[in-house]
């Protein structure tokens, strides 16, 4: 190769190396022109959101639920912090927060936040000025108005309304949802969050390259979110949380009540006599081992002394009780709490809730670094416990939460405490809600500064912050005869007189009648404490009402629905089942479970509020779906018998249903079969008052009942509350005062522990009542549940009472809290 | 043309023809600076300008230089490259010196140590091994038979390795390389065999692995040379600078946003703009088009460098001018691909146009050798 040629070798690779540049160049340049100048836009420009203030919350009547106001919020813009003075910045942020300066670099190092990082909410208007009046101690500090929730009626309707939170991770999923925004988090506040929530202004500036602001490019103001006119009636609203609250703070008077009543009658005496005489004795006898040593000291030292008359023997009473329970327990006005977090420290004592109080005793901690083990003591008797731990693992009401070296903190339950109640106030002739709470109950402000460990353990440990109107699932007990009762007039499917009532109780005479079946709804039955009905199989099985040992005498169904007979109700289960118990025709055999799935029973009711729980009506199908896969919820071996059927007829067994189901199912009931889906949010308003949506009555199914019995159901719903012989809640409506008899109702009494009772152990009851109003064109339904409260007609029923006082008579006419009587 | 051997006249001419300068090449330097002065002007005014001082402070500094940049091109056209060739082992031996110098008391960016402060400028002695290393190669190969024995080859490696080692112990890989790559091509012009430059390219290569495996090369450097590869797997601040540059002259289109017009450049999106990334304003204010023009007079003036070595009336004058070429090519390509992101970050600078004292006034020097060899290709050796 000659030297020309080689010169020209290297004049081509040159070539080569610049014709790769120019080709990527084209490539950049005019090939993917606009990606490159997207990303020149992009990063030349910096947008600031503005939030906008959420949508107002209204009653039906205008009251304001929830609004908005504008406080002041302390952010930091890093576009306008030089580098060395962040570290100045940071100190004094956090001298003025009161944190420490690396939490407020890591606050402000944060970068995901957004273009502004707010470090300081809700300026009062000293700390704005104080923060305006330093600029220059403050670079990069601005104080912009920032809208805050408000609840102006505080607990007021608070579980409709729900709260408002930091998003989780399915909230950021949504497009118009930042890290920064408050989002919904409960009722109405989440189901409508995003007609609530509004859309974010922005602010768009030019920026240089180290992000400092040049000019301002673009500007969007904020639109509010729409407001919400709700269904609610806030004075109703508020009468129904006052008579929960009273309600429960009574029921549990009543079981105080109950438990001194027990423990002075039967074991405190005899047990304090005994420990007292224990601790004479101990005492006694340490005196004289001590008066042996001392005497042994001072023999022939001092002889010329008499020898000291032996003190009395002194033992005090009070310490002795206290050694066994001191009283009642414990929340510093003598009522039992349902869930207790008690903190022991170490060699102290703290008592529990129960019926009879115990004392619990931290001993030891052993290695508390690594799994620490406490040693407590509780009655007596020594415990080794672990984290998590149940200390009483037969009856798990005692569980270890935390262990330190020197405390214990436990979660104790009382089951037998009342732990809240629950009401619901429908119009049953269009679902709309009226009133909905639980006690215990919150205020959602608690939930815009964000919730304080100490709000956090009196609250959330007895879930005050969830709706058990939707939320809670409960036996309807007796509250759901109404199903078989119209399913017995509209299929005349009435039960078998097997003369059970003519014997005395105890009679066991083998000479029963043959069974006839009743005819009408006026065939009398006779309605004793006990049935005794024999099975396919042959053998005799035993059921007592609630009345046992007494008896109902003869009662028609009228009679059986206003005294609540269940043996009624329970013969004609059992007749259903003999007459159609078959595995092969599901349809045939579950004709009173679909009766009641067709008044709502069991099915969600679709109402505009989060979390709402299905409820069940069980049937064999169901159970034998369990059975294989073995849940635990239904007994591990034997058939779907004619006994379960019978529990389902008296709301008992598997059925489990909330209390919005049990007040929805009777407004269907009352209006004729329509089971509307119930509803708390009617409009959405703009903020001139436009509406740009709405929410009207919706029917969710239909079962059409004639409307005779209709008329006949309505009249022994006012036999319930007004017959004086008989109606289960009479007790609690005789104070009513006028209009009493405009109102119907049914009692309930729903079993939770089923129990001997024996001292440690009692049968605990959920407290049912369900009125209607005005019983000649019900406009209202009223449900209460008092949960572990009682009987229905003793401890739900008065609460109801004050309500329909209130619709009917007007405030005025609300008369005081005063249990019924005792019955189911 | 026959192969010259030794500096042997390759035609006798006639005397004392005019000695003409190669406009082509003068003219493709002076825009290319023009260009240069012009660039450093739009990056560097309105960051000063916003920093209240004046926007010209940089573009007169560099004005300065580039005067005398053309003072010295001028005066090395003049200087006749054999009377060189007695100096080139003294310049070889200072050059050497200076690098050890700048190990020692050399001043540091923070990453390299690379300079020697003399006072008002800072002077960087591997600027003047580039041109030693060249011109004493060119003597090595100059009175080497050809084809090459192993024995010169040997010799051009050493004279080569003990510059590059001492750079490579500031560290500087990306000026090492210029001189594998000078060495590589001038062997090739110089009558090596394929197996010769084949074994040197190997070796090269090993090397290069040889030093990543010996962990000699500080970590930056190795970041530095891969982050352009997987850039989102790279430390920002490291790609910064290269995506940088990338968006600003992708953004730049076909005719560019025009003189500061240039949103990336105005806004300080690009650091050390005016110099290691200068050919990002060319990009971004004068699109394709003019980035084009820029690498069209680069192309200009290598292959008038690649025309003076082949006509160069001595074999020294001709592998001079080859070296040089190869030199910049190599700049050249170097620095634009790493604008563009399809080469490493090195701290080689662009030719003529990147502000920078040093590199402009000896790249001058380097271009005014070359051009001597032009002027004097048809005068007789001796003379």
């Amino acid at each position: 190769m000659t030297n020309t040629m080689r010169i020209g070798v290297i004049g081509i690779v040159f070539g080569a190396l610049l014709a790769v540049l120019g080709l990527r160049l084209w490539a950049m340049q005019i090939t993917e022109v606009h990606a490159y100048e997207e990303r020149a836009e992009r990063q030349q420009v910096r947008v600031v959101t503005t939030p906008a203030p959420r949508g107002d919350i209204y009653d039906s009547k205008g009251v304001k639920l929830a609004g908005t106001r504008s406080a002041l919020a302390a952010v930091v813009d890093l576009a306008l912090v030089d580098k060395d003075e962040m570290d100045q910045l940071a100190q004094n942020l956090a001298a003025f927060l009161d944190l420490d300066a690396s939490e407020v670099i890591e606050q402000l190092s944060n970068d995901n936040r957004g273009a502004q990082i707010t470090v300081a909410e809700d300026l009062s208007d000293a700390d704005a000025t104080f923060l305006l009046e330093r600029r220059e101690d403050f670079p990069g500090v601005a104080v912009i108005p920032q809208p805050v929730r408000t609840y102006p009626m505080g607990e007021l309707g608070a579980h409709v309304l729900g709260y408002i939170g930091k998003p989780n991770e399915d909230d950021l999923l949504r497009d118009d949802v930042d890290g920064t925004d408050f989002v919904g988090r409960a009722g109405v506040e989440k189901s409508y969050d995003e007609q609530l929530q509004g859309s974010e202004g922005t602010v768009t500036y030019r920026v240089d390259a180290k992000r400092k602001v040049l000019s301002l490019a673009g500007e969007a103001p904020p639109t509010a979110g729409g407001s919400l006119i709700l269904t609610l009636d806030s004075e109703l609203q508020a009468q129904l949380q006052a008579s929960l609250r009273d309600g429960l703070i009574q029921a549990r008077v009543e079981e105080m009540e109950e438990r001194r009543e027990a423990i002075e009658t039967q074991s405190r005496p005899a047990r304090l006599a005994e420990a007292l005489a224990k601790a004479r004795a101990d005492a006694a006898q340490e005196k004289a081992e001590e008066a042996a040593a001392d005497s042994e000291e001072t023999v022939g030292v001092d002889d010329d002394d008499v020898a000291p008359e032996p003190e009395p023997i002194t033992v005090d009473p009070a310490t002795v009780l206290g050694s066994l329970y001191t009283g009642l327990p414990v929340d510093g006005e003598g009522m039992c709490v349902p869930v207790q977090r008690v903190t022991v420290p170490l060699n102290g004592e703290s008592v529990l809730s129960g019926i009879e109080p115990r004392f619990i005793r931290l001993d030891a901690v052993a290695d508390a670094d690594t799994d620490p083990v406490a040693t407590v003591v509780i009655a007596g008797e020594k415990h080794s416990v672990k984290k998590n731990q149940y200390v009483d693992a037969d009856h798990r009401v005692l569980q270890v939460l935390h262990i330190d070296e020197d405390e214990i903190i436990l979660y104790h339950r009382d089951p037998w405490c009342p732990i809240r109640s629950t009401g619901v106030v429908l119009d049953p002739n269009d679902g709309s809600v009226l009133a909905m709470s639980s006690f215990p109950t919150f205020d959602p402000t608690v939930f815009v500064d964000g919730l304080s460990a100490e709000q956090w353990a009196s609250l959330g440990t007895v879930s005050a912050f969830q709706n058990f109107a939707v939320q809670g699932l409960y036996a309807p007990a007796s509250t759901f005869k109404t199903v078989p009762y119209l399913l017995a007039v509209e299929e005349s499917l009435y039960p078998m007189d097997r003369g059970t009532g003519d014997k005395e109780i105890g009679d066991e005479s083998e000479d029963e009648q043959e069974p006839v079946p009743l005819q009408s709804d006026t065939d009398e039955y006779s309605c004793s404490g006990e049935f005794k009905f024999t099975l396919n199989d042959g053998t005799v099985q035993k059921k007592r009402d609630w009345k046992w040992p007494n008896s109902h005498g003869m009662l028609d169904l009228h009679g059986a629905l206003q005294a609540s007979c269940d043996l009624y109700f329970w013969d004609m289960a059992l007749r259903l089942w003999q007459e159609r118990a078959d595995e092969s025709a599901v349809d045939k055999e579950n004709i009173l479970q679909e009766y009641a799935r067709g008044f709502g029973f069991g099915t969600e009711s679709g109402i505009d509020l989060p979390f709402e729980k299905q409820g069940l009506i069980p049937d064999r199908a169901w159970f034998v779906a369990e059975q294989r896969k073995e849940t635990g919820r239904v007994r591990p071996d034997g058939p779907w018998v004619g006994g379960d059927l019978m529990d389902i007829a008296v709301g008992q067994g598997a059925v489990l249903t909330t209390p919005l189901q049990v007040a929805n199912g009777y407004a269907a009931m009352i209006n004729g079969g329509t089971v509307w889906q119930p509803r708390v949010m009617d409009q959405v308003v703009d903020t001139d008052g436009i509406v740009i949506d709405e929410n009207p009555p919706q029917v969710l199914m239909r079962q059409d009942l004639d409307p005779r019995t209709v008329r006949m159901l309505l009249q022994d719903l006012q036999q319930v509350v007004n017959n004086q012989e008989r109606g289960t809640a009479r007790a609690a409506f005789k104070d009513f005062g006028p209009n009493v008899e405009l109102v119907g109702g049914k009692t309930g009494t729903g079993e939770v522990i089923k129990a001997p009772r024996t001292e440690r152990f009692r049968q605990v009851d959920n407290a049912w009542f369900v009125g209607v109003a005005p019983i000649n064109q019900p406009k209202w339904v009223v449900a209460v549940v008092i949960e572990r409260g009682g009987s229905g007609g003793k401890v739900a029923a008065p609460v109801a009472r004050q309500v329909l006082q209130y619709l009917l008579n007007g405030s005025d006419g609300v008369t005081e809290l005063a249990p019924g009587l005792d019955a189911d | 043309m026959p192969l010259l051997v030794k500096d042997r006249p390759t035609s006798v001419r006639m005397k004392h023809e005019p000695l003409k300068p190669d406009l082509v090449l003068v003219l493709a330097y002076l825009a290319l600076s023009a260009i240069g002065l012009l660039m450093v002007y739009s990056a560097t005014a309105p960051r000063l300008e916003a920093l209240g001082l004046d926007p010209a402070a940089e573009l007169r500094s560099q004005a300065i230089f580039v005067v005398i940049g053309f003072i010295v091109f001028a005066f090395m056209s003049t200087f006749d490259l054999v009377e060189l060739k007695g100096f080139t082992g003294p310049i070889y031996v200072v050059s050497v010196f200076l690098l050890i110098l700048v190990l020692i008391l050399g001043e540091s960016d923070g990453e390299a140590t690379r300079w020697i402060d003399l006072g008002p400028v800072q002077f960087q002695p591997s600027e003047l091994a580039k041109i030693a290393v060249i011109l004493m190669i060119a003597s090595v190969l100059a009175q080497a038979e050809v084809p090459l024995k192993w024995k010169t080859v040997a010799r051009v490696s050493v004279v080569v390795g003990i510059p590059a080692a001492l750079i490579f112990l500031q560290p500087d890989l990306g000026t090492m390389l210029v001189f594998a790559f000078v060495a590589l091509a001038m062997l090739f012009v110089g009558g090596a065999t394929m197996r010769q430059l084949g074994f040197l390219f190997m070796a090269t290569i090993v090397g290069t692995v040889g030093l990543f495996q010996l962990d000699k090369i500080r970590a930056y450097q190795i970041e530095r040379l891969t982050a352009f590869v997987d850039p989102d797997n790279s430390s920002l601040d490291l790609i910064y600078n290269q995506v940088q540059s990338e968006i600003a002259i992708g953004s730049g289109g076909l005719f560019g946003k025009g003189l500061f017009g240039g949103s990336q450049t105005a806004l300080g999106f690009v650091p050390v703009q005016s110099s290691d990334f200068i050919f990002t304003a060319v990009g971004e204010q004068f699109g394709f088009v003019g980035s084009v023009i820029v690498i069209a007079l680069f192309g200009v003036l290598l292959f008038r460098l690649l025309m003076i070595s082949s006509s160069a009336r001595s074999r020294f004058a001709s592998l001079v001018s080859v070296g040089i070429a190869a030199m910049f090519a190599f700049h050249i390509f170097i620095n634009i691909g790493m604008t563009i992101r399809i080469m490493p970050i090195t701290g080689l600078p662009l030719p003529f146009m990147s502000a920078g004292g040093t590199a402009f006034v000896a790249l001058s020097a380097a271009l005014g050798m070359a051009h001597s060899a032009w002027i004097r290709r048809n005068l007789p050796v001796g003379e």
